[in-house]
Order: C-alpha cells, then sequence, then structure tokens
C-alpha cells in the first residue's frame, strides 16, 4: 500500500491538466451564480441608501431608510415573528422527524407505503399547502365547525383568526410539510449506523432512551446538519405559506420580512424602503450563516 | 427467549398502528382536498358534506374549458424538464470535478453554494425583474428555465457531489489508464455507475421546480407561465369557490403525487441523499 503514493504524486501534474474541461465545465455555474447573486445583491444594497420611490435612482440620502424601517411597528411584528417562527419550526421539525425515524426503524409493517405519504406534503408547493391548511383551520367549515356538529359545541380552534396565535397557525402547514422530508433523512442516518452499537448497548443495559440522546444523536451530527440547513432553507420561504394563508392578518399579526419587502417595492411603490428591509434580510443571515459555517467547516479542515 | 420475541411482536403491530395514525393525519389535508374538488362550490363550505356529498366532475371540465389548464400544463411540464436537463447537463461535471479532484476549496465552494439556498429571495426580487424585463426575457420560457434551473443548482450539485464521493475513486482511475478521456469518463464510467443517484437527483429537482412559485408567478404573465400562476390567478377572497380552486390545486399537485408513487424509491433515496443504500 506504499506504492500508490509515489505514483500519486507522479500524476499529480498530469491530472491537474486532465481534469481541466471538468474545471472549466463548472466555470459557468460559478460564473452566473457569482453575476447574478453577488451584482444583483449589490444593487439592491446600493440602492438601500437612496431615496427611490416608483423608479431606482441614485440619489442618496444615507441611513434614513433604515430609520424609518426600524421606526415601523410592522417591520417589528416581522422580525418578531419570523423568529418565533424560525425557532419553533427548527426545533420541533426536528423532533418530530426523529421520533417518527426512531419509530420507523424498529420495524414498522408497509413501511414504504408509510415512506411515501409522509413524504407527500413535501411534494405539495406551499401555495398548495397554504390553501388547504386554510380551509382545515377555517372556524366556519374546518376542524372546529366539524367538531362543533358532532357535539363538542364550545370546541375553538381558529389559530389562523387569533392574531396572538396566528404565527403558530401558519407553523402547523409548515411542520406538516417539512417534518416527512427530516422523517426520511434521519431514518438514512439511523440505518446507517452499525447494529453492534446497539447491540453493545443492549449488553450494557443501557435503556433504548438513553441510547439514542447519548450514543446515537451524536453520531448522527452530519445528518442533523443537513436537516438544519434544509429547514433552514424552509423557513425563508415561509412567505409563500403566510401569502396563502393569512395575507399577513388579521391586521398584521402574521406579516413576515419578505412580505414586508414585496409590498413596498411593488405594492406601495417605496422602493428603498424595500430594498433596505431586503439589505436587513441580508445581514442577518449572514450573521447566523458565517459564523456557523466557520464552526461547522472551518474547524474541521485545521483538525 | 419466547417472552421476549411475542413483547416484540406486540411492540410492532402497536407501533404500525401508531404509525398508521399519523400517516393518516398527514395523508388527510390531500385527501380533504381531493374530496373537495369534487364538490360544487357551495356544497364546498358546508361541513355536513365532508364526506358525503353529490360528486360533480364540475370543476374540472370548468377549468380546462375557461381557464386553459392545458397551456399551463404544458408550460410546467416544458419548464421543469428542460430546467432539470440543464441543471444535470451544469451540475453533472461540477460535481465530477469536486468529487474526484478536490481541492482545498472544494468544501468552501460547496458551502457557498449551499448558502445561497438560504439567502432571502426577495432581496434580488426587484433586480431580477428589471433585468428581465430590460433583456426583453420577461414572460418567455427561456428566463424561466434559466431561473429554475439557477435555483436548484446549488442542490442538485450538492446530491451530485455526495453521490459521486460513494464511488471509489480507483474506478475513475482504472478508466485514465485505458486512456479514456475526461467526457468519455463522465459518460461511460460515472454516468452508468451513478445511475441511480443520477435519477433520484433529477426527480428531485423536476418536483422543485414543478412547485416553484416564487419566481414563476412573478416573472411571467401568460405565455410562460406555469400551473403556480393558475393557482395564484384563482385565488379569491376566503370562502369563495373553494370547489373550483381545489380542482386547480389537485390538478397541479396530482401529477406529481402519481409520480411520486411511481418513483417511490427514487424520491426516498434522492431526499436521503444517497445514504440509503
Amino acid at each position: 500500500m506504499s506504492a500508490p503514493s509515489k505514483t500519486d504524486s507522479a500524476k499529480r501534474p498530469v491530472r491537474l491538466l486532465r481534469n481541466l474541461n471538468a474545471k472549466i465545465a463548472s466555470i459557468p455555474m460559478v460564473a452566473t451564480a457569482l453575476v447574478v447573486f453577488i451584482g444583483c445583491t449589490t444593487w439592491t444594497v446600493v440602492h438601500s441608501f437612496t431615496s427611490s420611490k416608483l423608479l431606482p435612482k441614485l440619489d442618496f440620502v444615507g441611513w434614513e431608510q433604515y430609520d424609518r424601517l426600524w421606526g415601523t411597528r410592522r417591520w417589528l411584528v416581522s422580525i418578531e415573528n419570523l423568529a418565533w417562527y424560525g425557532v419553533c419550526s427548527m426545533v420541533l421539525t426536528l423532533l418530530i422527524g426523529f421520533i417518527l425515524a426512531a419509530l420507523l426503524d424498529r420495524k414498522v409493517r408497509f413501511e414504504n407505503t408509510f415512506r411515501t405519504i409522509l413524504l407527500y406534503p413535501f411534494a405539495l408547493s406551499f401555495i398548495v399547502t397554504g390553501l388547504v391548511w386554510q380551509w382545515i383551520l377555517n372556524p366556519d367549515f374546518g376542524v372546529q365547525q366539524v367538531v362543533r356538529d358532532w357535539g363538542w359545541e364550545s370546541f375553538t380552534f381558529d389559530p389562523l383568526y387569533n392574531p396572538d396565535i396566528v404565527i403558530f397557525g401558519i407553523l402547523i402547514a409548515g411542520i406538516w410539510q417539512g417534518s416527512g422530508l427530516i422523517m426520511v433523512i434521519m431514518l438514512a442516518g439511523l440505518r446507517g449506523i452499525d447494529e453492534d452499537i446497539w447491540k453493545a448497548a443492549r449488553v450494557d443495559g443501557i435503556p433504548t432512551w438513553k441510547t439514542y440522546v447519548v450514543v446515537i444523536i451524536p453520531m448522527m451530527r452530519p445528518v442533523f446538519v443537513t436537516a438544519l440547513v434544509l429547514i433552514a432553507s424552509g423557513i425563508v420561504k415561509v412567505y409563500d405559506l403566510v401569502v396563502a394563508q393569512t395575507s399577513g392578518g388579521p391586521g398584521i399579526a402574521s406579516e413576515v420580512p419578505a412580505k414586508y419587502v414585496y409590498d413596498k417595492m411593488f405594492a406601495s411603490q417605496n422602493l428603498a424602503q424595500g430594498f433596505a428591509a431586503s439589505t436587513m434580510m441580508l445581514v442577518s443571515v449572514i450573521i447566523i450563516l458565517i459564523p456557523w459555517a466557520y464552526l461547522e467547516f472551518g474547524g474541521k479542515k485545521r483538525g | 427467549m419466547a417472552i421476549v420475541a411475542q413483547n416484540s411482536k406486540y411492540g410492532q403491530t402497536g407501533r404500525t398502528i401508531l404509525a398508521w395514525a399519523v400517516g393518516l393525519l398527514f395523508f388527510f389535508p390531500i385527501f380533504w382536498l381531493v374530496l373537495t374538488s369534487f364538490k360544487t362550490d357551495a356544497d364546498a363550505v358546508k361541513p355536513e358534506f365532508l364526506f358525503f356529498f353529490t360528486p360533480t366532475l364540475e370543476n374540472y371540465t370548468n377549468m380546462t374549458e375557461n381557464y386553459d389548464y392545458w397551456r399551463f400544463a404544458t408550460n410546467s411540464v416544458i419548464t421543469s424538464v428542460f430546467a432539470t436537463i440543464f441543471a444535470l447537463a451544469v451540475g453533472i461535471p461540477c460535481a465530477y470535478a469536486m468529487a474526484f479532484n478536490p481541492s482545498r476549496a472544494t468544501k468552501d465552494v460547496l458551502m457557498w453554494m449551499l448558502s445561497t439556498k438560504m439567502l432571502p429571495a426577495a432581496a434580488v426580487l426587484y433586480p431580477m425583474t428589471f433585468l428581465t424585463k430590460s433583456l426583453g426575457l420577461f414572460d418567455t420560457h427561456f428566463m424561466v428555465i434559466i431561473v429554475l434551473c439557477l435555483i436548484n443548482l446549488p442542490i442538485v450539485v450538492w446530491m451530485l457531489f455526495t453521490y459521486f464521493k460513494e464511488i471509489p475513486k480507483e474506478i475513475i482511475e482504472a478508466g485514465q489508464m485505458d486512456g479514456v478521456n475526461t467526457w468519455g469518463e463522465i459518460k461511460e464510467i460515472l454516468i452508468p455507475l451513478a445511475w441511480g443517484g443520477i435519477a433520484s437527483t433529477a426527480l428531485l429537482c423536476f418536483i422543485f421546480c414543478w412547485n416553484e412559485a416564487y419566481w414563476t408567478v412573478r416573472l411571467t404573465t401568460t405565455d410562460a407561465a406555469t400551473l403556480s400562476k393558475l393557482i395564484e390567478g384563482n385565488r379569491a377572497p376566503e370562502g369563495l369557490f373553494f370547489g373550483r380552486l381545489s380542482a386547480v390545486s389537485a390538478a397541479a399537485v396530482g401529477p406529481i403525487i402519481v409520480l411520486g408513487w411511481f418513483c417511490q424509491k427514487q424520491l426516498v433515496q434522492g431526499l436521503s441523499f444517497g445514504a440509503v443504500k
């Protein structure tokens, strides 16, 4: 086994050239992504310092748009909603996904059918998901009314119409859609764990739940990272769910930042305000993302 | 031993019942959607007709006759298929280079690409609209395909990368010994070997494209409008036209549900990112 290292080093310059085609092939993708993401993003950030109204123009007004943004109650409500939604959706989707996967891992009849059914919500677009749940949670003809018709007259379940909890009503649809996917990923992770570890734990008399918490979950760290990335990209898309279910109502109780941006840009012709809001979203994603990416990937490289 | 075996048997029955209860809970909304699509608009909002009603095809005939369902469906098929093909055509070489010829930057590039998935689309919405309009590409198939392809590329490259990584380097290197060039290597060795993974990736990419609403709704009006746009256009103030809206939604998600059923294995494999053997 010492021979390959020799051939490896001898081949290296050739290999650098050999893969040139593939390297060139990946350039268009990187270049387009750069132009679209960096280009468009820079454009947005620059214009957030102007007083653009109906059309973008370059008369700079400094931080004015940001001052106004943080003085707007609707924006503050949006931020708070997104934070609640984000944290709850992370915790609950991971928890439900993992529990379902653990359930399935220990042999269930018709497993494949069950798995597919749980995945179906994920194959539905956000618009359709939002619509379906809007109907189910509608107090006049959804679950609430059905239960009342069965005889439980005082039953109340109208999360989408109660300003205090509306964001959690939206969360129901989000979890319904996302947890099947997380379950499948978790299940794959669980199946990848060596049977011997379970046997060893059983021999040592460690209870099942403790084996999960102490041994299995730490071993599944990469799986959890993948799951978190997927959940995070779902959280960014909460806009579609909100628009389909409540349009931000009742009042402004379920507004989210992306909707603020969209309304400012296209409905109330206040472009710069929308740009400022989207810049804030961008900044907050970067603030959360960079330290995490550094910890997750930077640490490993050195080790 | 017998007791243990029996115990686990009861356990299994219990778990199966529990699992199916959860399954029903998950399936119910879809079931309701399909059920509602066969009700008239008036019946759809009456809880007493939840399960017992006179089914009607009115919504579907109305949809195909008055709303030009087939044009939207055709647009959805065209844009999703081509976007998937393009994404694979760009993604396979890219993932190949990353998997078999990794450099120090590979992990960073991969991470950076993935992180774009988390950026708020709202931040680039206006410039993109502006760009497509000024290039005369607004509401064209070409532009929709490019946008769909771009937003799904990170996931496509990432998934392909995880599949390709599983393939032993030696097999690819054996190809080099035989004097096969890079394209031959991809075509003759890599693609046949990673066929399952590529199929799963393609399926998933197709589903994502089909469901994409944020961009397709905002960058199209009629010519290139997809089914998402049709649903969006049929949305009415709450409580109105539920039957009609359900029919449109059911017809939009129907193909995916059927496709998903027949490609269960690929779908599950794709979504678990190659970790299921």
